[in-house]
């Protein structure tokens, strides 16, 4: 099938940027979308003119390198997946489609859809590990954990980092990616001992970077190819609540 | 990562914390959705009073009369109007941190439908609902303009015979609807309560409240500004029994 695509170029971080539309030819229904991109630079290349920069890495939907506003959606059209994810056989001869970076202050542009997602980093170095001290390995069912909790724990965990939620909320929120990070460990044992200094750095570390509030519009929920609930963002609220109150 | 390098450590004051508190993102949020709360309790129960109006001039004239005689009425008043001062404030701040976040905004934006025709306006319907509440408040409790009936039913009535003003408090009542159409199962997120069983009961409550809540004042203007439009002074519904303390004790 053949496209039109319409594609956020932007030379660096300064350069104001615009949508430039491009023509691709003999697209396979079997391309994933990033392949789809792939031939777009490869024809690009070939007429000696820069290719497009976009993140990927692991291109299975583990790594969360990946992004894209995908006709306004992040990650595309699809329930549960990442861009990589995405195949071309969601698509038909003659669409336009408009690919735009994930959009936010704490997200700025590096070139064309790849955005600098390092305020993830700085909000997980804040507070989102747990402090062991190194040592004989422990016996690994010394400490029980119900199985509905372990569940919950796993859940939040399988959080890939991407940033969709930051993209897809209306306020440029982080509350679903901080409340999962939160979550996962306020629900484990291991996680109690730094549970109010985490909640309390985090949250800290969140707003320093200019995220929005949470208007609980659950737009993230929606576009999380993780599949992770906005019970996370509750979660928060009563971690960050109830650290304020009990903590010294 | 080593957790001393962690950058916002604990405040070092109980005050500090309560002002930390407020500045974040998470308390601002927490705030507006209890003020929120508190302000759905008063709509309650100024619903549950206005509905006199319907038993006839005498029995609301009474219950308006008992209202204004009650020496704890200003302090009423003006917890009512911290509540609101809260709620707008923090409301607009959090609002305009969240047009901070997004500077350049998406040539194409239309999510995965998880927003509900509430949820997307609310700052527009807060807005209208403050703009109707000064209007409201200016007519009705400071007798601003209007035809003056002898007594306050008369002057609340009057003012319902005009077709604009009627029309304007059903645009807005519309309005107070989708506000809480959102704002009350929202507030309960942001207070941290979300549960499989509890959630999606708490989220039919907040629509079925919206609903009440608009349906119930909206009646007013419309049957007295569309239905009864006979002269104030002429309602001594014959059905006005006493009720409340006041008409109990007559
Ligand atoms: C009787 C009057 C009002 C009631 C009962 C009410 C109730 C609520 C509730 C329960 C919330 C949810 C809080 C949360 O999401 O956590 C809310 C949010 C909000 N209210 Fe109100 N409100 C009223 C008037 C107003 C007014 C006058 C304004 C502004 C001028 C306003 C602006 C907002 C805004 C901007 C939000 C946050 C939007 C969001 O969370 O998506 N409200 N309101
Ligand atoms: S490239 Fe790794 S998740 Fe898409």
């Amino acid at each position: 099938m053949n496209l039109t695509l319409k594609i956020w170029r932007q030379k660096d971080a300064q350069d104001q940027g615009g949508l430039v539309e491009y023509q691709v030819e003999n697209v396979s229904t079997e391309m994933s979308f990033l392949e789809m991109l792939d031939v777009l630079n490869e024809q690009l290349v070939a007429k000696g003119q820069d290719a497009v920069a976009f993140d990927h890495d692991c291109r299975e939907g583990i790594c969360g390198m990946c992004s894209l506003m995908i006709d306004g959606q992040a990650h595309g059209p699809d329930k549960a997946a990442t861009t990589c994810q995405l195949h071309m056989r969601r698509y038909k001869d003659g669409d336009t489609i408009v690919i735009e970076p994930f959009r936010a202050k704490a997200f700025p542009v590096v070139k064309d859809l790849v955005v600098d997602r390092s305020a993830f980093d700085r909000i997980q170095q804040a507070g989102g590990f747990v402090s062991v001290n190194t040592g004989n390995a422990r016996d690994a069912n010394g400490i029980l954990i119900a199985h509905e909790t372990a569940e919950k724990a796993m859940d939040a965990a399988a959080c890939i980092g991407c940033g969709a939620c930051v993209a897809a909320c209306p306020n440029a929120s982080a509350m679903l990616f901080v409340g999962a990070k939160v979550s996962q460990y306020a629900l484990l044992p291991q996680g109690q001992p730094e549970r109010e200094k985490r909640a309390l750095s985090m949250r800290a570390a969140m707003d320093e970077e200019g995220f929005g509030h949470c208007t609980n519009e659950y737009e993230c929920e929606a576009a999380c190819p993780k599949g992770i609930k906005v019970s996370n963002i509750a979660r928060l609220n009563r971690e960050y609540l109830r650290a304020t109150i009990v903590s010294d | 990562m080593q957790a001393a390098e962690a950058p916002a450590q604990a405040a070092p004051c109980r005050s500090c914390r309560a002002v930390e508190f407020l500045e974040s993102s998470i308390g601002k949020k927490i705030m507006v959705a209890l003020a929120g709360l508190f302000l759905c309790v008063f709509l309650l129960t100024h619903l549950a009073g206005n509905l006199i109006l319907f038993l006839g001039g005498p029995a609301f004239d009474r219950y308006a009369q008992m209202l204004e005689s009650n020496p704890l009425l200003p302090l009423a008043e003006s917890g009512l109007v911290i509540l609101f001062l809260i709620h707008i404030a923090l409301a607009v701040r959090a609002r305009l941190a969240n047009m901070a976040a997004r500077p350049v905004a998406y040539q194409v934006y239309k999510g995965k439908d998880a927003r509900t025709p509430g949820s997307s306006t609310m700052a527009l319907t807060g807005t209208l609902v403050l703009v109707f509440i000064i209007i409201h408040v200016a007519t009705i409790k400071f007798q601003v303009g209007g035809a003056k009936g002898p007594d306050l039913f008369g002057h609340v009535t009057g003012w319902f015979h005009n077709p604009l003003y009627a029309g304007f408090y059903v645009v807005a009542l519309i309005g107070v609807g989708l506000h809480l159409s959102h704002g009350v199962q929202s507030a309960f997120q942001t207070l941290g309560i979300n549960h499989p069983r509890y959630t999606p009961m708490l989220k039919k409550l907040g629509a079925a409240f919206a609903i009440l809540i608009a349906l119930g004042f909206i009646s007013i203007p419309i049957y007295f500004g569309f239905f009864n439009r006979a002269p104030a002074t002429m309602q001594t519904n014959g059905s006005a029994m006493p009720i409340g303390p006041i008409g109990g004790a007559q």
